[in-house]
């Protein structure tokens, strides 16, 4: 749906390149995370493919078209949620979809949005007394208005508490499964893990790793397996390589042992990130 | 065209809703209460400066005042992720204000009719009024760009009045002879002056001419050459670079 090939940008104030030549591809109805530290150039990228910077050297191709070559009906297929809260402060929630709503040609009902973000009770406050996740809440709706067919979400559930995080993860799965395209960026990793079919790291305007959560953990990751069991009533743990768990050993093990924990040895996506980029996540 | 209407229906809602047409309202009223005091003959001098003031000063405060709250809220962001062009956006912005303008003719008008029995040639204040607006809205617009705050917006404002206005009102006043006087025309509020004075007062045909000719090539060449192409830099600016 989405590719891009060799994609270089310099801010125009800035010596060198933010964006040194990447390369992916984002498919059809997927949802594509794409992951790196502070300044790395995540963001640089998404405003790049929402066609918010211009000038960028390579190529990208949007449904097997030039991103150039479209106008400015490329706004009626996407829908975009900032990370910082979007709206006019002094109309209420639903002016503000109202508004927004009739710059589209193809729209959808807001009521069941509103009322599934837990947002229909506060429709007629104004924006600017909403907290920050109700504003963020706000922001997903103003994305999915257009009933897009891609979505481009930049730390879509930051700010939100467990349960309405749950419903945007809920809402952004069903997306999916709709046949809705998503390029997400976020530094929850366990939402990229629960959420993802695809990741990508940037690290300094390079990409150095891309594939499926569960190949990257495979690849990061120990192919062992570690047993905790009680013995003379201390705790042992003992880490079998899969090799071994065929072995009459490991059987052994099991069957005459007081077994506490079994663990595979494969990582977590925040264990790789930091291994990939090098940079600790915080917060 | 509809996109450009729901911008300029919605630009007008939040002048509203963020209280700047209440402002804007203070003002024609204090413009109205100075009026009072005025005998009808001194008025018809008086009143070129207001609409003078209107269509040139509270113009580009006001489109400061709506560029400075959309940026502040990041609202410019999620416009431009929507099929509005750039062309619409700014355009709307002209349209609102010059409507905005008109509004202050009708306004102004009907109360120095009715308070004074002021009548003026409206016929040449209209399409003066409107060339002025849409010029002004555009050079409000460039000097936004160049505003981090709205401090800075002031600061901005403050300096295009000292350096082009100061000196048309320096020569309204008198206080600028009339030889030099000839040669401010160059200044964009001193041609909105005498566009605007024709209301009132018998001026140079030529005057006229060069005056709708300046205004319109001056709106033309800065939104075609800086606020056009500078409107790009100043949402990448908006959205975080």
């Amino acid at each position: 749906m989405i590719k891009v090939r060799n994609l270089r940008y310099k801010y125009p104030n800035n010596r060198e390149y933010t964006i040194k030549g990447i390369d992916f591809e984002i498919r059809e109805g997927e949802i594509f995370g794409f992951l790196g530290p502070s300044a790395a150039g995540k963001s640089t990228t998404q405003k790049i493919l929402i066609r918010l910077l211009k000038g960028y050297e390579g190529e990208i191709e949007y449904n097997g078209k030039s991103l150039l070559s479209y106008r400015d009906d490329f706004y009626e297929d996407i829908g975009v949620c900032f990370e910082m809260p979007i709206s006019f402060s002094k109309l209420t929630a639903m002016e503000n979809l109202e508004f927004f709503k009739k710059l589209y040609r193809r729209t959808v009902d807001v009521e069941p949005l509103l009322k599934r973000m837990g947002l229909w009770e506060d429709r007629d406050k104004k924006a600017g007394e909403y907290s920050k996740g109700m504003k963020i809440r706000l922001n997903f709706i103003r994305a999915m208005l257009n009933n897009p067919r891609v979505l481009f979400l930049d730390e879509p559930t930051n700010g939100l508490d467990p349960v309405n995080a749950r419903i945007m993860k809920d809402m952004i799965l069903e997306f999916k499964e709709r046949g809705g395209t998503v390029f997400l960026t976020s530094h929850i990793m366990s939402d990229v893990d629960e959420l993802c079919d695809r990741v990508a790291f940037i690290v300094d305007g390079l990409l150095r790793e891309e594939d499926s959560p569960r190949n990257l953990k495979l690849k990061y990751g120990k192919r062992t397996v570690k047993v905790e069991y009680k013995e003379n009533g201390n705790l042992v743990a003992r880490e079998f390589g899969m090799a071994e768990i065929r072995t009459p050993a490991f059987f052994e093990l099991l069957q005459s042992k007081e077994i506490e924990t079994i663990h595979s040895g494969e990582t977590t996506l925040e264990d790789i990130f930091i291994q990939v980029t090098g940079v600790a996540l915080r917060g | 065209m509809d996109r450009l209407l729901v911008l300029v229906k919605g630009e007008f809602n939040r002048l509203n809703k963020y209280n700047l047409f209440t402002a804007h309202f203070v003002v024609l009223m204090v413009w109205v209460g100075l009026a009072w005091f005025f005998e009808a003959a001194e008025l018809k001098a008086f009143v070129p400066f207001i609409f003078l003031m209107d269509a040139t000063m509270m113009t580009i405060l006001l489109v400061g005042a709506t560029l400075f709250y959309e940026k502040q809220e990041h609202t410019i962001n999620s416009i431009m992720v929507s099929p509005v062009t750039g062309d619409q956006y700014l355009l709307s912005k002209v349209v609102v204000n010059v409507l905005n303008s008109f509004v202050t003719v009708v306004f102004i008008s009907a109360a120095l009719y009715f308070m004074k029995g002021v009548v003026y040639n409206y016929f040449l204040l209209v399409p003066a009024v409107v060339v002025v607006a849409a010029s002004h809205t555009i050079i409000g617009i460039w000097l936004s760009y160049h505003a981090k705050s709205f401090s800075s917006l002031l600061v901005n404002y403050i300096i295009y009045v000292f350096v082009f206005l100061l000196p048309t009102v320096l020569a309204m006043l008198g206080i600028i002879g009339e030889a030099a006087a000839r040669f401010l025309i160059v200044l964009p509020p001193d041609t909105a002056n005498i566009l605007i004075s024709a209301m009132v007062r018998e001026v140079d045909p030529w005057r006229l001419v060069f005056g709708y000719a300046y205004l319109i090539l001056l709106s033309v060449v800065l939104y075609r050459y800086i606020v056009r192409p500078w409107f790009d830099w100043y949402v990448m600016r908006e959205v975080g670079v």
